[in-house]
């Protein structure tokens, strides 16, 4: 019923060292703003289960993104997965779920990604199809059957 | 969330008639909040917990537009789901080209 999407990538650095680096707020600002756009990078963490990491970036601040990590496992320096809730500059969300490897391999660390959660077109044609419709009529009745 | 949670949330949530006359008002096209609240007579804070419940079902969302929040049917969400994937792509492979470069230089200063 829903949609994950998975990246991998081999960094070169161990997986203690490529763990610290993705989680430390300090070293998120750095190593956000190699590549790509500069921007604003905001970065905060309490790093635990049950914690959080959040993410706050954009061009300015009227075009800010936020994301906020609720951390489920913190298994230093093989694991970390996360509630991911995000939100774009509109204030539209999406709440989906985190995983991600770290493997020792020849060369570094291979850091594998894999977010899932997100709603599938069968999940949206079910709203369209069934619960949408058939829900609207019943409540357009009950509201007439009220009034009268 | 699976489908049952979607709908347990979403019945709880149409198990109040204030929240059902705002599913009917919202049917005749998006209002703010304050334009929700006008006919029932409640205050703004009232009505933006009822909108929140909705929000929370999936039944409703809401956007800022301008110094006001606009609500309309949802589940505008899913529409938008290959949206955010490949948002999301995009946002991964700039992190991790960021921590590979990031470990190149410090490679590349450290020797």
């Amino acid at each position: 019923m829903t949609y994950e999407l998975t990246i991998s990538r081999l960094i070169p650095a161990t997986p203690e060292e490529v763990f610290d680096a993705y989680t430390d707020p300090e070293k998120q600002k750095i190593w956000f703003n190699i590549i790509g756009e500069p921007g604003i990078i905001e970065a905060t963490a309490d790093l635990r289960v049950g914690g959080y990491i959040t993410n706050v970036w954009g061009k300015s601040e009227d075009e800010l993104f936020r994301e906020t990590n609720t951390i489920r496992v913190f298994d230093r320096p093989n694991h970390l997965a996360t509630s991911s809730s995000g939100s774009d500059p509109s204030g539209m969300t999406m709440d989906t779920e985190v995983d991600i490897r770290f493997e020792a391999v020849d060369g570094g660390t291979l850091m594998t990604v894999v977010q899932s959660g997100f709603p599938s077109e069968e999940m949206r044609d079910f709203f369209n199809t069934y619960a949408w419709v058939g829900a609207f009529d019943r409540i357009t009745k009950f509201l007439e059957q009220a009034a009268r | 969330m699976v489908q049952e949670q979607v709908l347990d949330r979403a019945f709880a949530a149409l198990a109040d008639s204030t929240r059902r006359g705002i599913l009917a008002r919202l049917g005749e096209g998006p209002a703010t909040i304050g334009q929700l609240a006008e006919p029932s007579g409640m205050t703004l804070t009232g009505l933006k917990k009822h909108v929140q419940v909705l929000e929370d079902a999936g039944l409703v969302t809401t956007a800022k537009v301008g110094r006001t929040r606009e609500c309309r049917l949802g589940p505008d969400r899913l529409e938008d789901a290959a949206g955010w994937i490949s948002f999301y792509q995009k946002l991964w492979e700039r992190r991790l080209d960021g921590l590979e470069a990031y470990f190149l230089l410090k490679k590349g200063i450290d020797s």
